[in-house]
Order: C-alpha cells, then structure tokens, then sequence
C-alpha cells in the first residue's frame, strides 16, 4: 500500500508538472499574441522556439511579439514569486488563509514610495528609482515585523499578530500619504495598489527573473524542514530541526519574493493565497512537490489574468488599464471554490 | 539507552513545573509515569526529548548530557509522542508518517530510499492503519489519529521512546492492543520508554517501573507492586481507592473525592 502511494504520488508530481509546462508555454505564446495588433499564436510560436529550423519567419512578428515579451515574463514571474511566496507564508503562519502580505510588506512598500515622491516629486521620473525604494520599503516592513515578533516571543503567532499590527498601522500611513501624492503626481493612486504589469521594461526583469529562481531553488532544498514544520513546533523540534531558524529562512526568502514582486508591479491580490491550494489539491502538502507546482500554477494564471486585462481594455476602451489583481480574483476564486467543494467530497 | 536525570529544574515563565527531579532509568526498561493534571509528567518528557530546556540540572543519555548531543542526532535517538499536533494545513498520513525518517536521511537530498518506504509499510500493517494511509490527517477519528501517532514515532526508529497520554481517545481493544504492541517492540528491539498516562490499570499491566509524580516532584519511583499502594495514591490524588481481586490480580478503582 506505501508503496503504491509513493508511486503514485511521483506520478501525479510529474504529470501535472509536465501538463503545467506545457499549459505555461502555450499561455505564454499567447500572451505573446495578444495585444492592439493581433498575432497569430502559431506564427509567434514559430518565430520564438523554432527560429532556427524555419528561414521564412516574419521579422515583425519576432519583434512585435519581443515588444510584450518584458510584460508576459513580469506576469509569469511574479505570479510565480507571490505564489511561492504565499505558499511559505501558509506554512510559516500554519494557516492555510495566509498571502504574501500577511507581513505588512505592501503597506510599507507603499509608504516609502508615497514618502519618496513627497520628499522629491522628480524621484518617480525614473522607473527604476520606485522599484528601488519598493523593494526597501517592502524590506524594511518585514525588519519591523521580525523584530516585533521577536519581542513577543519569537513562534508563528507572534509572527502573524505582528504582522497584522505592522499591515494595518501602515496600511494607514500609506493611504493618508498617498491621498497627497495624488496632488503631486497627478494620477489615481489605485495604480500602486492593485498592480499592473505595464510599465516593466525588460532591462529590468533580470532582477525579476534571478532571484525568483535563485529563492526557488533554495525553498526546494528545504523541503524537509518545511514539512516537518507543517506539524507543529515541537514536532520539528524532535525530529531535530530547530523551528525558529525555519521561519527565519522561510520567512526571510517569501519576504524578498514579495518585496520584488511589489517593487515590479504593485500589489496582485489572491494569486499567492489560491496557488498553493490549487498545486495542494493535485501533488498533497509535500513541499518537494508543492514547491514546483505552485510556482508553475502562480505563473500561469497571472498570465491568463495578464491577457484579460489587455482584451478587456482593447473592446472596453476605458482610460489606461484594469488593475491586475482584479482579474486575478475573478479566474482564481471560481476555480478554488470549485476546489474546495471537490476535496470535501473527495 | 541509560537516561540519568539529575536535579532537573523546570520553568514556565514563573510556573516551576519540575521541581529537583532525579531519576535513573535503565536501558530497555518500560517506565509509566503517573501523576494528577498538572504533575509535570508530560514537561519531564519533553525535557528529555530536550524540547524543553531545563534551567537547573542535567540529563544524560548514556553518558553524555543532552547539550552535548547535537539537534540533529537527537532525532535519530528519541522520538516523543505529542497528542498535540499541528492540522490546519491538510496532509495524509502517508506524508506525515515520510517526516518521521528524516533524522535518519541527509537534510538536503531530494530523492527517497525505497527502505524508508517499506518501514512505513510495514509499521502501518502491524498498527493496522494501511487503510488509513492516504486519508488527511484532520479527517481522521481521534482513536485513528492516536494511532498514527504512534506508529509515526515506531517509523522514527528511535533508541528511546517517550508517549504522552498514548491510551487517551483509544477504545478499550486498541489500548490494550496499542500498549502490548509498544511492549513488544520496546523489548525487542531494547528501547528506552517512558509513558506518561492517566490510567493506572494500564501502568500496572505493562510497566517494569512506575513513577508517581505531584506537583512537579517524583513522589515514588519503583516497580508497580513497590509503588501503586493504596496510601501513596490516596495521599497523591486525592481520592479513595479500593483494590478489587480479578484473576489474582490487584486492580485499583477510585471511589470519591477524599
């Protein structure tokens, strides 16, 4: 009986793992395709992963298609970032309703930008600058919320309770400052808070791409810790690993996914509290599995939800763009209920 | 293995839960420690699973104190059966039971042996809970749950065995069941176990030792005809006892609250 449960759990790993390969590649062709001027996904696939078999491919196919390439990535990766991120989030807190912003994190990335613009108007000018601050704003928030844990003891309560004191105190800040942003800069402040993909440029992914890999990798090594952890302090504790050290590199790796992802594109909701259910419900809680999986989900219905956001504001014509995260709620959640209510019956 | 305690002092922010206990327990000896709510017998465990620090005094472990064991070897020598265990995040028993061999693997390797799986293969069989293998674990009857418990820490492999409250939600067959089976393993395979537990007909059944603890203190210490007398028990708990003869077997019945 193990054994035929062990096998089957390494089958359905690299099923699904290879089925979401695939899935991923076709999203991302596709989203390759889609844009005010049309593509034929056939003919990008063709440019992109066959160029050198086919002599005959259209060069403004290749470099339409290279234009969405810093978007699509964005999208695929921090979806993939924010889901490995709510997923080591979900096993730090043990709860399975915790996101990547359980810690405060946004609400401080957008407190140092709104103070940054207010110290310096010119400062937002360069893209590059915000994501900079984001990314320390971001990292500051979860100093804070470390060492006030700390204080109160240092277990995954504490952790959580300090991250919530930490979210909502800044949450506060941020919304009153960036009221008066909105005087300095001019635009609507929803921008920063629900996500876009946008304004990425692909200079920029390679401090998008490297270290999501780089975590990745690292979160997989730790399975073990991880999944003794699941269980309880005590129980990581007797099979001799030390649970205060496990939050710190869990909590530590989610908190610089989240941070670049915020940096990048703001704030997409949902995306890193529904992933890791869904890669749950098909390889189990086994971080060896959940890991891989959940990334790949993350990626691709940020992507898929990437792609709405475009259709939508093509045939709407509305001014700018949805934010990213309302469409992420939209496909995640129907598909997590659904989930839900299988497992139940299951 | 020998477990020598000696002196241990226990705190809980300012709650002593231990107070100077000392004791020695000899390799492959099956101890039950008995006591009211409150006695100290499940922190006395999980200061020897050295989960719980203590602020005074020392355990050694054949010889060597507990600090000087490294973490990790701790895991591969003692396994401790806490009631308690973290639920909320769902997983089978399958992937709990996986846990329980990685004291004995390398920290960071990916891949499994097949050894590993036939251990979890044929503890299930003997706890009878093959069934239960890819059921979740908040999905299973308290009785069920106990179980895996159990043959969670059977799966660890561990030199010395620690159980907290193993008869508790159990039925009257899987107790009786449960304990022989932990008896037998124990002295074959010559492990160290100490038992915390409420009931006394069990510790009288199954245990080489019995310890009686109050108030964070060891009161008696011995084996069970030595130790489960009526003016200790009266005296510990409060209640008045009276023995019933049952195929020449003193069995202790609680009457009334003293």
């Amino acid at each position: 009986m193990a054994f035929e449960l062990y096998k089957r759990k390494i089958k359905y790993f690299f099923v699904s793992l290879f089925t979401l390969l695939i899935l991923a590649i076709i999203v991302i062709v596709i989203s390759l395709s889609v844009g005010p001027a049309m593509l034929n996904p056939k003919d990008v696939f063709k440019a992109i992963f066959l160029k050198s078999f086919y002599s005959d491919v259209d060069p403004t196919i290749y470099s339409i298609s290279m234009l969405r390439l810093s978007r699509t990535m964005a999208s695929f990766f921090c979806g993939a970032a924010l889901s490995l991120a709510g997923l080591l989030m979900q096993t730090i807190t043990r709860n399975p309703l915790a996101d990547p912003y359980i810690f405060g994190l946004s609400s401080t990335a957008l407190t140092s930008i709104a103070i940054a613009v207010i110290v310096s108007p010119s400062f937002a000018v360069y893209r590059y600058n915000l994501v900079l601050v984001a990314f320390i704003g971001a990292l500051t928030g979860y100093v804070i919320t470390v060492s006030l844990a700390k204080l109160a003891g240092g277990d995954s309560l504490a952790l959580v309770l300090a991250g919530v004191a930490v979210a909502s105190l800044f949450s506060g800040v941020s919304h009153i400052l960036l009221y008066v942003v909105q005087n300095i800069i001019r635009t609507p402040y929803v921008y920063f808070l629900m996500g876009s993909t946008s304004t990425v440029l692909l200079k920029d992914l390679n401090f998008l791409f490297y270290p999501t890999l780089l975590l990745l990798l690292i979160a997989i090594v730790f399975f073990k810790p991880l999944n003794a952890y699941l269980y309880g302090d005590d129980y990581a504790k007797q099979l001799g690993f030390n649970p205060k050290r496990i939050i710190f590199i869990a909590a530590t790796i989610a908190s610089i996914l989240t941070a670049i992802t915020v940096a990048f594109i703001g704030i997409v909701g949902f995306i890193g509290l529904a992933a890791p259910h869904i890669a749950r419900f098909f390889v189990g809680s086994d971080h060896r599995f959940s890991i891989p999986i959940t990334t790949l989900v993350g990626g691709i219905i940020t992507t898929i939800a990437d792609i709405v956001v475009r259709l939508i504001s093509m045939f709407a014509r509305g001014i700018g763009e949805l934010p990213l995260g309302v469409i992420t709620s939209v496909i995640g959640a129907p598909f997590l209920a659904y989930l839900i209510i299988r497992r139940s019956r299951a | 293995m020998k477990i020598v305690i000696s002196g241990v002092e226990v705190w809980y922010n300012s709650v002593k839960a231990l107070d100077e206990v000392s004791a020695e327990i000899e390799s492959g000896e099956m101890v039950f420690v008995i006591g009211p709510n409150g006695a100290g017998k499940t922190t006395l465990l999980k200061t020897i699973a050295s989960i719980v620090k203590p602020s005074k005094g020392v355990i050694y472990i054949d010889g060597k104190t507990l600090s000087e064991i490294p973490q990790r070897e701790i895991g591969k020598i003692i396994a401790f059966v806490d009631p308690h265990i973290s639920r909320s995040i769902p997983s089978t028993v399958f992937e709990f039971l996986l846990t329980a061999r990685y004291p004995h693997q390398n920290t960071f390797s990916i891949s499994q042996s097949p050894q590993d799986v036939e251990i979890i293969d044929s503890i299930a069989k003997q706890f009878n809970i093959t069934h239960l293998l890819n059921r979740r674990l908040d999905q299973l009857s308290s009785g069920e749950l106990q179980r895996v418990l159990i043959a969670r820490a059977m799966v660890q492999q561990p030199k010395i065995l620690l159980l907290d409250e193993p008869s508790a939600f159990l039925d009257l067959r899987h107790r009786l069941e449960t304990l022989r089976y932990v008896k037998n393993v124990v002295k074959t395979n010559d492990i160290t176990c100490l038992v915390a537990i409420h009931d006394i007909y069990l510790a009288s059944l199954y245990a080489d030792k019995v310890v009686i603890m109050s108030r964070g203190s060891i009161i008696a210490f011995g084996t069970p005809d030595e130790v489960l007398k009526k003016e200790i028990l009266e005296k510990v708990y409060n209640v008045r006892i009276a023995y019933v003869d049952v195929n020449g077997r003193k069995v202790i019945i609680p009457i009334e609250p003293i």
